[in-house]
């Protein structure tokens, strides 16, 4: 698809979407953060929970895209390349569901990982995160949990690499800059490990 | 896979998904529009049964949202005269 076309689809995709109030989006998943920093102690943990809960989100997303897609006549062909599955993530999913534009570039040689660039973040509006010189003189004896060290964001990973496992695409994804961490940009790198057989049609193959 | 099956008084269509889910509806032959009310299932499912957190995949739907939403769908369609089973 090209790229105007695909950003076109993708905002026609928002506009039939239902609409949340930004702020009540930002402090629920606030919330769901903080609830996790108060049961699990470290930074690690905490990650891999958000990781986890956007799995389970992505898992769901995918669905609704494509049925979105299709039932407004925007067709989304297969993807050949994951250059393809790269613009079709970032320009009509991140789009359609949260209402932002991400950008992707810096394509591996071989063309299997990319990195996302998302300028805008919903979700961190009000966030901000202490840096590790005051995380390590808050935790004290307190055996806390290191805020410096949290992926706040990183439910977006899980998100990607749910919504890709469901169409057979095994990714790992991880943020390498965030804004919230300092860094001007967020960036979340995919990569593709493996392309699944269709498990669907084993239980129908004749012997 | 499998797009339309017509049989002796019977027609069977599916429509399968790209993350590996299939429809299928069996109405009568002369029925109109089944592709359409299968992608309209579809985008049920999405809205519906998936939304539910209580809701496993792959599991049958017992969802009443989804149920009463399909219903809804099919007195739409049928009251622009199809006869869906």
């Amino acid at each position: 698809m090209s790229k105007s076309s695909a950003s076109a689809s993708g905002h026609a995709l928002w506009a039939k979407m239902p609409k949340a109030n930004a702020e009540l989006f930002a402090l629920t998943y606030g919330s769901l953060v903080t609830e996790l920093v108060r049961d699990y102690d470290n930074a690690d943990e905490v990650n891999s929970q958000l990781d986890r809960i956007g799995h389970s989100i992505g898992v769901r997303c995918v669905d609704e895209f494509l049925s979105k897609a299709e039932v407004s006549g925007i067709n989304i062909p297969p993807c050949q390349t994951m250059k393809d599955t790269a613009d079709v993530v970032a320009r009509i999913g991140f789009r359609m569901f949260l209402g932002v534009s991400a950008e992707v570039a810096n394509f591996s040689p071989d063309g299997s990982a990319f990195s996302l660039f998302l300028y805008d973040n919903p979700l961190s509006i009000f966030v901000e995160l202490p840096s590790s010189e005051e995380a390590a003189a808050t935790m004290g004896g307190a055996g806390g949990c290191d805020l410096s060290k949290i992926k706040y964001s990183n439910v977006f990973c899980g998100v990607i690499r749910g919504a890709l496992e469901q169409v057979n695409l095994k990714v790992e994804c991880r943020f390498v800059r965030d804004a919230l961490r300092g860094d001007d940009v967020n960036e979340i790198r995919v990569e593709l490990k493996e392309v699944l057989m269709d498990g669907a049609g084993e239980d129908y193959q004749e012997e | 896979g499998i797009e339309k099956i017509e049989a002796g008084g019977i027609v069977l269509c599916c429509l399968q998904t790209r993350t590996g889910v299939k429809f299928v509806i069996t109405a009568e032959p002369s029925t109109p529009d089944l592709d359409l009310m299968l992608r309209e299932i579809y985008v049920l499912y999405s809205d519906c049964a998936l939304k539910d957190p209580f809701y496993e995949l792959e599991m049958p739907i017992r969802t009443d949202l989804f149920t009463s939403a399909v219903d809804a769908l099919l007195e739409r369609f049928d009251s622009r005269g199809t006869k869906v089973r």
